[in-house]
């Protein structure tokens, strides 16, 4: 068993790539976890059921950020090894066509073992979600949800003729009830003559930003917002929990809200509050002026009684500021060559902190560049688009 | 050359039926129960359009500028109030007892009529409906979304109190019905054809906050009572909370079934079970 597992994940690995038919096509698998293994915030072990970007990964909430750019032909592949029900990828927001939209009965669903593709374009730069519609109420909560972000033309802009920001967050909250977790719950085998299934009361015990929670949220880097001040920070937040969002703005951040569900809003909204309900996404623009380390506050409330049972923070940290003539030099003058490569990517003009991350945003080299032009070895990479994010500008860039 | 002569007499039309008119309409208070998706009967209350209980309370459709007279007659053994939120005052009427009312509806929208006494109590209870007021022509469809904790509602009714703050449903309606019903009454079921512009006014006269999620489509929300700040947003998703009433604006841009559903759990696994509570779709030919 553990060979063929070895063998599959040799098999079928994440593959993001152009192809003669300018298709973007991402592979991820739908895989349930056969005891508790995902370790909480307290120390308590819970079961998930997940999508994972390997057969090897483990499942994490949320699944993988899928990542396109606007425009896109995307190949969206599903392997279902969940070993139990079958599995279907729902594009919260992204309006596809009724084949591809990811319910079961209007559409179809991936059987145990089984792949089968979504294909879709990405019209709208923002933010979205996907998740299972198999079954949906059970499978979102045990685990099945991610982001998808649609980034404009401009890597550095919300929307063509939108606003500018130097570097973006996403944050996806959710809540988690341990006693959906159960093997008895979750880990049924698929019935093709019922999709009526009974449920427990749900009464979550983990309120999640990012899948973690409490001191996970400061010890960790799964959401805290670091940038400089006077830098424009583009904040990202989809809920696909159960319970309303509030969020509390610091005052020095100076939100402005810009965007919902994926279009722009017809005018900016200055407050340092914000409702996020189940299913909604919004997009906010952060700004500090000064120094100052704070908290951005998370309310869970009840939609039915409207109580709010539990409070998460996020810790922002301002820090230092832009140097004007940095700014300028870069946002002016900067830019990489060849590209696509298969060898090698020269970057000029960018100087300072530069991270390149793959298309599930996993970041995988970062440097500090002080020279004029940094040329870099980029052969070992996979084959695919890889994202470059510097102080004042983004870039991506196809490994062939 | 049809389509212009088309547009013509529909101009006309719609332009002599925009002159304000009065309508005469009549609400009995009656009581008697909500028969549930799986047969369970729950006490319940409505306002009716004769003295005959249905457990919907009627959709009052109106023009912009329209007078509405309204009698409201109580064949209930105590006393309620009505108002129509936000545009008239409350009125009492005692049991057996009847009383009028006239409003002239000067602004497009949808509004809540109900009865506000004991309040939230008379409203969960099923005294609360729709009045629309709209000044275009083109194809409507209406949602009077509520919920119920059946338990409450009998201990309601045998004049029990109940904490509110501890709420906690276990049916989802839409025009007193579930799914699989809500896809069969023609005044909820979104259906249409690619290009057609569609309405759908929605009043939430529950106690819980609801979040709708279009798949397919966005659509524009054109009115809100709540949030004067959201008109025109383009959203997927829409957050509705308790007595506020909003109006969306739909128009398709190719033809599929999609699902519309609520991100409120209640809605969907109502009484623990899944799917239990509303799985309507949009239906839009080519």
């Amino acid at each position: 068993m553990m060979r063929n597992i070895l063998l599959l994940t040799g098999t079928f690995f994440i593959l993001i790539s152009a192809n003669s038919q300018q298709l973007t096509n991402t592979f991820i698998f739908s895989k349930m976890d056969i005891a508790p293994q995902h370790t909480l915030w307290d120390g308590n072990q819970t079961m998930l059921m997940g999508f994972t970007p390997l057969m090897s990964s483990p499942i994490d909430i949320p699944g993988p950020t899928l990542r396109y750019t606007e425009g896109d032909s995307v190949q969206l592949q599903l392997r279902n090894m969940s070993q139990g029900a079958s599995h279907t990828i729902h594009l919260h927001g992204l309006d596809v066509n009724q084949w591809n939209d990811g319910v079961p009965h209007l559409s179809w669903e991936v059987g145990h073992n089984e792949t089968k593709s979504y294909f879709f374009k990405a019209p709208h730069p923002g933010t979205y979600l996907y998740h299972c519609h198999f079954t949906s109420s059970l499978h979102v909560q045990a685990g099945m949800y991610g982001l998808l972000i649609v980034d404009a033309q401009n890597p550095n802009e919300t929307w063509d003729g939108g606003y500018s920001f130097h570097k973006d967050f996403a944050w996806m909250t959710s809540e988690l009830d341990t006693v959906w977790h159960t093997d008895s719950i979750i880990n049924y085998p698929h019935d093709t003559t019922t999709m009526v299934r009974l449920l427990p009361d749900y009464n979550p015990q983990y309120f999640l930003v990012n899948g973690r929670s409490e001191h996970e949220l400061v010890d960790t880097n799964t959401a805290a917002i670091v940038a400089k001040a006077n830098e424009t920070i583009l904040l990202r937040i989809a809920n696909i929990g159960y319970y309303g969002n509030k969020f509390h703005f610091p005052m020095h951040l100076n939100a402005r809200i810009i965007s919902s569900d994926g279009r722009p809003l017809p005018s900016m909204v200055f407050s340092d509050t914000l409702d996020v309900l189940p299913g909604e996404r919004y997009q906010v623009l952060l700004q500090g002026t000064s120094e100052f380390i704070d908290s951005i506050s998370v309310k869970y409330f009840n939609l039915n009684t409207q109580n709010i049972e539990n409070t998460q923070m996020v810790p922002v940290t301002i820090s230092g500021f832009i140097s004007s003539v940095n700014e300028n030099e870069t946002s002016v003058n900067s830019y990489i060559f060849p590209n696509p490569t298969n060898k090698h990517l020269s970057l000029v003009n960018v100087r300072g902190e530069m991270k390149i991350s793959d298309s599930f945003g996993k970041i995988i080299f970062e440097k500090t560049i002080t020279a004029n032009q940094e040329n870099l070895d980029v052969s070992h990479l996979s084959s695919g688009i890889y994202f470059i994010k510097t102080i004042n500008k983004n870039f991506k860039f196809l490994k062939l | 050359m049809n389509k212009l002569l088309l547009g013509f007499f529909f101009g006309v039309l719609f332009s002599f039926n925009s002159f304000s008119t009065t309508i005469n309409k009549s609400l009995y208070i009656v009581a008697d129960s909500l028969l549930t998706v799986d047969s369970t009967k729950v006490p319940y209350i409505t306002f009716n359009e004769t003295p005959t209980y249905t457990q919907s309370n009627p959709i009052i459709n109106l023009m912009q500028g329209d007078t509405l007279d309204l009698w409201v007659y109580n064949t209930d053994s105590v006393s309620h109030d009505f108002v129509i939120k936000g545009i008239s005052s409350v009125i009492s009427v005692s049991a057996n007892d009847s009383t009028f009312l006239q409003t002239v509806f000067t602004t497009k929208g949808s509004y809540i009529y109900h009865d506000p006494s004991d309040f939230p109590k008379n409203t969960y209870l099923g005294l609360a409906g729709m009045i629309v007021v709209k000044n275009h022509p083109f194809a409507c469809f209406y949602w009077n979304i509520k919920e119920h904790n059946s338990d409450w509602n009998t201990q309601l009714f045998a004049g029990s109190t109940v904490n509110w703050n501890n709420y906690n449903p276990n049916y989802f309606t839409i025009n007193s019905v579930s799914n699989p019903n809500i896809n069969g009454d023609t005044l909820a079921r979104i259906t249409g054809q690619v290009g057609d512009t569609l309405f759908l006014y929605i009043t939430n006269t529950g106690l819980s906050i609801h979040s709708m999620h279009f798949h397919g489509y966005h659509a524009t929300i054109k009115y809100s009572s709540r949030n004067a700040s959201h008109l025109n947003r383009e959203k997927d998703t829409f957050p509705i909370y308790p007595m506020e009433t909003i109006v969306l604006k739909i128009v398709p841009d190719k033809e599929g079934e999609y699902p519309i559903h609520d991100h409120n759990l209640v809605a969907v696994t109502g009484n623990n079970m899944y799917p239990n509570g509303m799985f309507s779709t949009i239906l839009i030919h080519p």
